[in-house]
């Protein structure tokens, strides 16, 4: 049985405000790219979540990201984590071989909002 | 008893000062007698040229005077405008605020794209209790650590 390596990124804001700011408050983030760059590719699930969806949760914005067996996508993401993780807070990192594997940043208030970014490769049993 | 002594400009006086006023040396008095004398009807067609640029300068200071109707219909149509063009754009983001993307097909069922948000936080599982340990350092702790628990249930 060959393993699957999925790569996961989610974001999580949380904070109260209108709809508008929190679909932007992660535009000046570089993982917003990912997001662009492979949200809507084959073999990707992105998800978002915003107010209306969130009613009652007080969460602002959830997005995430799943990857299955994409080592370039994934690279890039560990490139744009290392350009977002200046200034935030690295609350945890595993490294394996050399690469990350886990990823988990607290980003800088951004206003009201506060921001949260996740990411972690995991290896599953091909079914 | 005050008297106020009326001074006309006669003709002679006016040819002196529109002289002047092309040397640009008239004073404001001047200009305003000037003015006067230009306003007036039945004037010899010398003075043509200055009734037409003072003529000017009076109807740009005349005030204008707008009807309510005309500003309302204005403001209508100004409201109109930017509904049709603002109005989709916001009505387009706020449907576009929750979805769900799988294999590049969009998925737009509330039901579908929730399931989804919590398969990703399955994968994530591992990392879940530390992001609630990490969160203690961040204020409103408690209810940032029961949303986590909502989305992990």
């Amino acid at each position: 049985m060959r393993p699957i390596k999925k790569y996961l990124i989610l974001t999580l804001v949380f904070g109260l405000g209108s709809i508008l700011p929190t679909l932007q408050a992660q535009s000046d983030l570089q993982i917003s790219k990912a997001f662009d760059q492979f949200g809507e590719r084959k073999g990707v699930v992105m998800v978002e979540l915003t107010d209306e969806m969130l009613n009652g949760y007080d969460f602002s914005l959830f997005k995430s990201l799943t990857i299955k067996d994409n080592p370039s996508a994934a690279d890039f993401i560990r490139k744009c984590l290392l350009k977002d993780e200046v200034g935030a807070k690295k609350v945890k990192q595993v490294v394996t071989n050399g690469i990350a594997t886990s990823i988990y940043l607290q980003l800088p208030r951004k206003g009201q909002f506060y921001r949260l970014i996740l990411f972690n490769e995991v290896f599953k049993p091909e079914q | 008893m005050i008297f106020k002594m009326k001074y006309k400009v006669s003709y002679a006086e006016a040819d002196r000062l529109i002289e002047k006023y092309y040397d640009g040396l008239t004073t404001g008095t001047e200009e305003k007698q000037l003015q006067k004398f230009l306003m007036q009807s039945n004037l010899p067609d010398r003075f043509k040229p200055e009734q037409a640029i003072f003529g000017y300068f009076d109807h740009k200071k005349a005030k204008t005077h707008v009807s309510m109707l005309s500003y309302m219909r204005w403001t209508a149509v100004a409201a109109i405008v930017l509904l049709i063009a603002v109005g989709p754009q916001l009505f387009v983001s706020a449907n576009q605020s929750n979805y769900a993307y799988i294999d590049g097909i969009k998925v737009s069922d509330m039901r579908q794209i929730k399931t989804q948000a919590l398969a990703s936080l399955v994968d994530i599982s591992s990392s879940k209790d530390e992001v609630k340990e990490s969160l203690k350092s961040i204020n409103d702790t408690e209810l940032i650590k029961q949303q986590l628990d909502v989305f992990s249930k």
